[in-house]
């Protein structure tokens, strides 16, 4: 074999190591077999081996993609998180629907504006506690029937292994409390970060981070949630990981304590009292 | 083990790796020169159509590994075979028929073999 066939056979080897494990447990053998055949065969033609080396690439590459995009789609991971984002969507946005008609029924006399910014946040506390409690929900509801496509092997560990879940909720549920310490003692970087040079005026930089500081505890509650999805898929019981339940149970009852406040503070305003602030 | 519905439509590289199989089981290499030859030349697979089809069809249980044997036309190491299973044979008939109504519908209509000939 000389250097330039060794060394296409080589790259190909390294080409062949994008596809995804199980794959390639299965045919990553057969595939450099194959390979090496087809070099072997133009060579005994005395064909030119550029072209169809090239050619060989590109549709070895377009099968690793595929076959990427088809663990993604066929596999629980992208199409359960469409469906559970779609569906937590929807339901926070139906349980604030009341009191936004309640909203705009009794205070239709007043002059004042729609409080948008109210009722995206209660959407959004209510969306998290959705996000984190819904895959337990539907895992406890189907059981087995989920697991179509295991992906356990493919990825994802972080979100089924019990102990690398726990060390990562737990460490993103720390950085909430340190946060909030931080901000309860008035720590001056962190409020200028959030209020800007001005805290009269609205900063919108602060806002943004408001914004994405709560996606720690969505995700913090989520990847405790994931070894409990894939127990309660296994038929197993919710109360095999306690540790990573009461990580889910307290960032959903700290979501859900600040909507009822909310709900609680602006009651008399859904009600139709005018000066309710 | 997941299953194909025999009545859907195949792909055509699935109905090329069928129709190879169906002359004996082959391996991989096997496989793509039987479907040049049974297409004259005009269908090439590469390995990534190939592997991946096979992997599908496996899954839906078309194809079955039969053995890990040594090619005697080919001195080296040892080959995975395949074979249609019962539900590849019927998968690949259920598609020969589809075929066939089509091309006895053409002829029906006039369009086959002298298609379009004189119209356009």
């Amino acid at each position: 074999m000389n250097s330039d066939a060794w060394i296409t056979r080589i790259l190909y080897k390294k080409l062949i190591s994008f596809y995804p494990k199980e794959f390639r447990e299965q045919f990553a053998e057969s595939m450099e077999q194959t390979f090496s055949d087809l070099c072997n065969e133009k060579r005994q033609a005395k064909k030119r081996l550029f072209s169809f080396v090239i050619w060989t690439f590109i549709e070895t590459a377009m099968g690793i993609i595929r076959e990427r995009l088809l663990l993604i789609t066929e596999g629980d991971s992208m199409q359960t998180a469409f469906r559970t984002l779609g569906s937590s969507g929807v339901i926070s946005f139906l349980f604030i629907l009341p009191f936004m008609i309640m909203e705009i029924v009794n205070r239709r006399n007043f002059n004042e504006d729609f409080p948008f910014m109210l009722f995206f946040v209660l959407w959004l506390n209510l969306f998290a506690v959705s996000l984190i409690l819904l895959p337990i929900l539907r895992a406890g509801r189907t059981g087995n029937h989920g697991l179509a496509n295991p992906t356990d092997t493919q990825g994802n560990t972080l979100l089924i292994n019990p102990k690398p879940a726990l060390m990562v909720s737990l460490t993103l549920v720390l950085l909430i409390v340190i946060l909030f310490l931080l901000t309860t003692i008035g720590w001056e970087p962190l409020e200028r970060l959030m209020n800007g040079p001005n805290p009269e005026v609205a900063y919108l930089p602060g806002q943004v981070i408001s914004l994405l500081l709560i996606s720690i505890p969505i995700a913090a509650g989520i990847i405790a949630g994931g070894p409990i999805v894939k127990t309660l898929r296994e038929r197993g019981s919710l109360l095999a990981h306690p540790f990573h339940l009461v990580i889910v149970v307290l960032i959903s009852f700290f979501l859900l304590s600040s909507v009822i406040g909310l709900l609680a503070d602006q009651w008399p305003c859904f009600m139709g009292v005018q000066y309710c602030d | 083990m997941a299953t194909t519905d025999s009545k859907s439509p195949l792909t055509p590289a699935v109905f090329h790796i069928l129709l190879a199989l169906s002359r004996g089981e082959r391996h991989g290499y096997g496989i793509m020169k039987q479907v040049e030859t049974d297409s004259d030349g005009k269908v090439s697979m590469g390995p990534g159509t190939l592997y991946g089809s096979l992997k599908r069809m496996l899954n839906a249980g078309l194809v079955r590994e039969s053995d890990r044997r040594v090619d005697p036309e080919m001195d080296d190491e040892r080959r995975i075979y395949y074979q249609l299973t019962a539900a590849g044979v019927q998968a690949l008939v259920a598609e020969l028929e589809r075929y066939q109504h089509i091309v006895t519908l053409a002829q029906e209509r006039k369009l086959y073999p002298k298609t379009f000939a004189h119209e356009f």
